[in-house]
């Protein structure tokens, strides 16, 4: 028995009914330390065939809607009122029969990270194949089979593959999995939570265009769960934008991108540069919807003297030789590249996941030692120093780290105080007044207080962390900042205030920076040059606007191309 | 695969090897002299002397150890203490003169009884242990978790000797629930065999279950909030089909590789219960060779235990690598 067949009124009501219905959707999880509301008086439709955009920023409570379509939520520990409808069926107080007749038939999801997603112990063919028969039981296991590998070479993947296991395949490739998974049963809605927000620009782009084409063939609605401007104006048909639970606005994405009616939104809108924002201005965050423009363009001598160089730099890793003597293929990383950072400019550093960026990153912080080639920092041949703790320590005081991270990145057992100062205690002979000092003269450089001083990591928001981690990385006065990824992990808004403090910063102190990024909107706004990296080889480098306004590598302009 | 395989046998051997050499030099630094014990109390110097060279005694620990070695990979003739000869096969591990036969045929005797002994401590552990912390996971501060918890907890705290003697006091001296704990060889009588094996079984698999108990709770309620446990529930599986073919295959790995410890460990013999139930098995053999300086029987026993570490170690990791393939054996 299928499971349309086993609610044939529901299958009637469809006609009529929106594929899915939400009226004053609250959802309230309640903890040991009380009631938090994690979304509150939602109310929306959503037509056949129709993308609605689910826009806000981490903790606004998007992704509790889209597991609230699921009937997701752990009925123990969550209160949910009002009303969800997937094709008149009501979701909300619904047994968990009804709901296990609902998901993965009538509603599905694809979840961000599809790698956690989808089970490592079981091949991706067997996990679409029990996806479908979950819902035809009876169904022979070679129909099922069938159907699994019809699915996955609908999403671009050959049948050969269905026996592979999730972590062989690229996050690309995974997300389609999922989705394929998903769609199987031809659900009337699916609820995709971030599906392209841990993916590079390319495969994110085909990922959105694969989930597009796929709509139009099942008509399936779909509620697209985001952070990114950009997938919602390329992606959506209507927009509904959350903040602190609450639904802010709902309108066309049209509107909302041209007219928004919130500032809020209009923040979120500008907080995000794009390829046709005007680099280096001031971008807007929540605080500051329309921030000044700033005053003076950015001023680089055009022939400073490299700072921090590195000529024909290759990295491999493994290799060596296995037990019985063969000799181990090693990973190339880094195939003999050269580029230098000048005296007081900005370098983007940008490529996708794996092409060696991070990599060139750490052999210039002196934390990894190169396979061959010249590292050098102010004339001073410091390929050594990953090996070398005098020669790495010298370094420090010169170059200095803010990590991608701000989570993984501050010891959770040690006081913002004692983070910040950590450089000044290894390297000067500062005593404890006087690092006190500096700490506070950092943290108001980085936009907190003194008042911060005695507090631990953990009672900060992401924001406020990277602030102190470069605090952290200003303290002995560098010369140079090496930045991997610096805000990627970062929501929008807080991703622009970041920018924005780290372009007065520079000002400011005169810094040379390396920063490295996949995000080329990002590197526009924030570099004077910008060098582009695949697979371990430099295609490209030159000024910021050469680069970006008539590049000169084909793949510079498919990574332009895809960026949405 | 193969590769793998020759690997740890390598190591193995190699594990194996480093062991004895260990337990031998320990008991060649001993102060007491295995000639006087083996001798008895009534000799005298000359005699003792006799016997020292007649076992070997007077050579160089390495020439000793060579032997040793060398009778474990093709047999050799050992002499008895009055200089009979005594042939010893391969892989021979010396002659005990403390119990006058084989330290082979000492412990083959005895092993039996530890097996007996190690299978049903293990499927308490396997169903008492690993179940209760399954269930516990699943009804999480429910009453049946509390309950479940505080009794891990006390087969945490309690040790063997006394719950070994209280129960045995209570259950068949007070009461006469069980029978008498003893070891009769199934082929003799099945029904007794089972009966006298009963109680030391649920004793010693009870007290290593709470580990196993604790530990599988808090790992399936950790793997419960993986992302591919709420994508099963999202296609519309069964709470309990999800947990089955998704929460445990996750939970697996830790418990799996305690598990290979454990039977390795209680295969090497378990003194303690042993003793408190009077059965004869390896882990006493090794306590009472110990106790007399009996080396060449202590080397056995101790290489044995190692021995069936190293395999159910090894053993454990196939097992690891087969539920998930993104293990690779190395």
């Amino acid at each position: 028995m299928t499971a349309s067949a086993a609610a044939p009124t529901a299958a009637s009501a469809v006609v009529a009914a929106p594929a899915l219905r939400v009226r004053d959707l609250s959802v309230t999880f309640t903890g040991p330390r009380g009631a938090v509301t994690a979304a509150e008086g939602i109310t929306f439709d959503l037509a056949r065939g129709e993308v609605l955009g689910l826009v806000g920023e981490s903790g606004s409570g998007k992704s509790t809607v889209g597991l609230a379509a699921m009937g997701l939520h752990d009925p123990a520990r969550t209160r949910i009122t009002g009303s969800l409808e997937v094709g008149g069926t009501q979701v909300v107080g619904a047994l968990d029969a009804e709901l296990r007749a609902l998901r993965g038939s009538r509603v599905a999801m694809v979840f961000q990270d599809a790698l956690a997603a989808l089970s490592p112990f079981h091949s991706v063919g067997a996990q679409l194949a029990e996806a479908y028969r979950v819902h035809h039981r009876g169904a022979p296991r070679a129909e099922a089979r069938d159907r699994a590998v019809d699915m996955l070479e609908r999403v671009g993947i050959t049948a050969a593959r269905a026996r592979d296991y999730p972590h062989q395949f690229s996050g690309g490739m995974r997300q389609r999995v999922m989705i394929a998974m998903a769609l199987i049963n031809s659900p009337d809605v699916l609820i995709a939570d971030e599906p392209t927000t841990a993916l590079d620009a390319r495969v994110q782009r085909q990922v959105l265009d694969l989930l597009d084409e796929l709509r139009r063939e099942h008509g399936t609605a779909v509620v697209l769960v985001t952070h990114d401007v950009g997938v919602v104006a390329h992606a959506t048909d209507r927009v509904l934008v959350m903040r602190d639970s609450m639904q802010l606005e709902l309108a066309s994405t049209e509107r909302v991108l041209t007219a928004p009616e919130h500032p809020y939104t209009r923040a979120l809108i500008g907080a995000a540069p794009t390829l046709n924002t005007v680099p280096g201005t001031r971008l807007a965050t929540v605080d500051e919807p329309e921030p000044k423009p700033r005053t003076a363009a950015r001023a680089v001598v055009a022939d400073a003297r490299p700072l921090a160089e590195v000529t024909d730099l290759y990295v491999e890793f493994g290799g060596g030789r296995t037990w019985s003597g063969r000799r181990r293929e090693p990973t190339r990383a880094v195939r003999g590249i050269s580029l230098s950072v000048r005296e007081g400019e900005t370098l983007g550093l940008v490529g996708e996941s794996g092409s060696g960026k991070s990599t060139t990153a750490r052999v210039l912080a002196g934390l990894q030692r190169p396979t061959s080639g010249e590292v050098r920092f102010e004339g001073r041949d410091i390929s050594g120093a990953a090996g070398d703790a005098a020669l790495r320590r010298e370094l420090s005081r010169h170059a200095q780290l803010v990590f991608q991270d701000p989570y993984a990145s501050l010891n959770p057992r040690r006081t913002v105080e004692q983070i910040v100062t950590t450089p000044l205690r290894v390297h000067t002979r500062a005593d404890a007044a006087e690092r006190r000092e500096r700490a506070v003269e950092l943290l108001e450089q980085v936009g907190l207080s003194a008042d911060h001083l005695e507090r631990y990591p953990h009672e900060f928001s992401g924001g406020q962390r990277q602030r102190v981690g470069i605090a952290r990385a200003l303290a002995l006065r560098p010369r140079l900042i090496i930045a991997d990824e610096p805000v990627s992990a970062l929501d929008v808004s807080v991703q622009a205030q970041v920018l924005n403090l780290l372009m007065d910063l520079r000002d400011e102190l005169g810094l040379s920076l390396l920063f490295v990024s996949h995000d080329l909107a990002v590197v526009r706004h924030f570099c004077d040059r910008v060098a582009v990296m695949r697979h371990g080889e430099i295609v490209e480098t030159g000024d910021r606007d050469e680069v970006f306004d008539r590049p000169s590598a084909a793949y510079t302009r498919e990574l332009l191309a895809a960026t949405v | 695969m193969l590769s793998y395989l020759i690997r740890r046998a390598l190591q193995a051997a190699v594990v194996l090897l480093a062991i004895s050499a260990t337990a031998f030099a320990l008991f060649y630094a001993a102060p007491s002299d295995p000639a006087v014990i083996a001798c008895g109390p009534k000799c005298d110097a000359t005699q003792i002397a006799a016997v020292r060279e007649s076992m070997g005694l007077d050579e160089p620990i390495l020439a000793q150890y060579a032997d040793y070695v060398r009778g474990f990979v093709a047999g050799r003739t050992i002499s008895d203490v009055d200089g009979t000869p005594i042939a010893c096969d391969a892989p021979c591990l010396g002659y005990s003169y403390a119990l006058h036969e084989p330290v082979r045929a000492a412990i083959t005797s005895r092993f039996p009884v530890t097996l007996s002994l190690a299978g049903g401590a293990l499927a308490v552990i396997v169903v008492a242990g690993i179940g209760a912390g399954f269930v516990s996971a699943l009804r999480r501060g429910r009453p049946t978790d509390r309950v479940l918890s505080g009794l891990t907890l006390l087969g945490a705290s309690v040790q063997i000797y006394f719950l070994g003697y209280a129960l045995q006091y209570l259950l068949v001296y007070r009461t006469g629930w069980f029978a008498l704990p003893g070891y009769t060889p199934p082929g003799e009588d099945l029904g007794a065999w089972a009966a006298g094996l009963l109680l030391p079984c649920l004793v010693l698999g009870f007290v290593n279950a709470a580990m196993f108990a604790r530990l599988s709770r808090a790992q399936l309620l950790e793997v419960m909030h993986e992302g591919y446990v709420r994508t099963a529930r999202g296609k519309g599986l069964s709470p309990l089909r999800t947990h089955l073919k998704y929460t445990s295959r996750g939970a697996a790995a830790p418990l799996v590789q305690l598990l290979g410890l454990e039977v390795g460990a209680l295969l090497g013999g378990a003194f303690i219960t042993e003793t408190v139930f009077g059965l004869s098995g390896v882990g006493k053999l090794a306590v009472d060779a110990v106790v007399q300086n009996d080396l060449p029987t202590v080397v056995g026993t101790v290489l044995l235990a190692a021995f069936f570490v190293v395999v159910f170690v090894a053993l454990a990791d196939l097992v690891v690598a087969w539920l998930d393939p993104r293990v690779r054996l190395a």
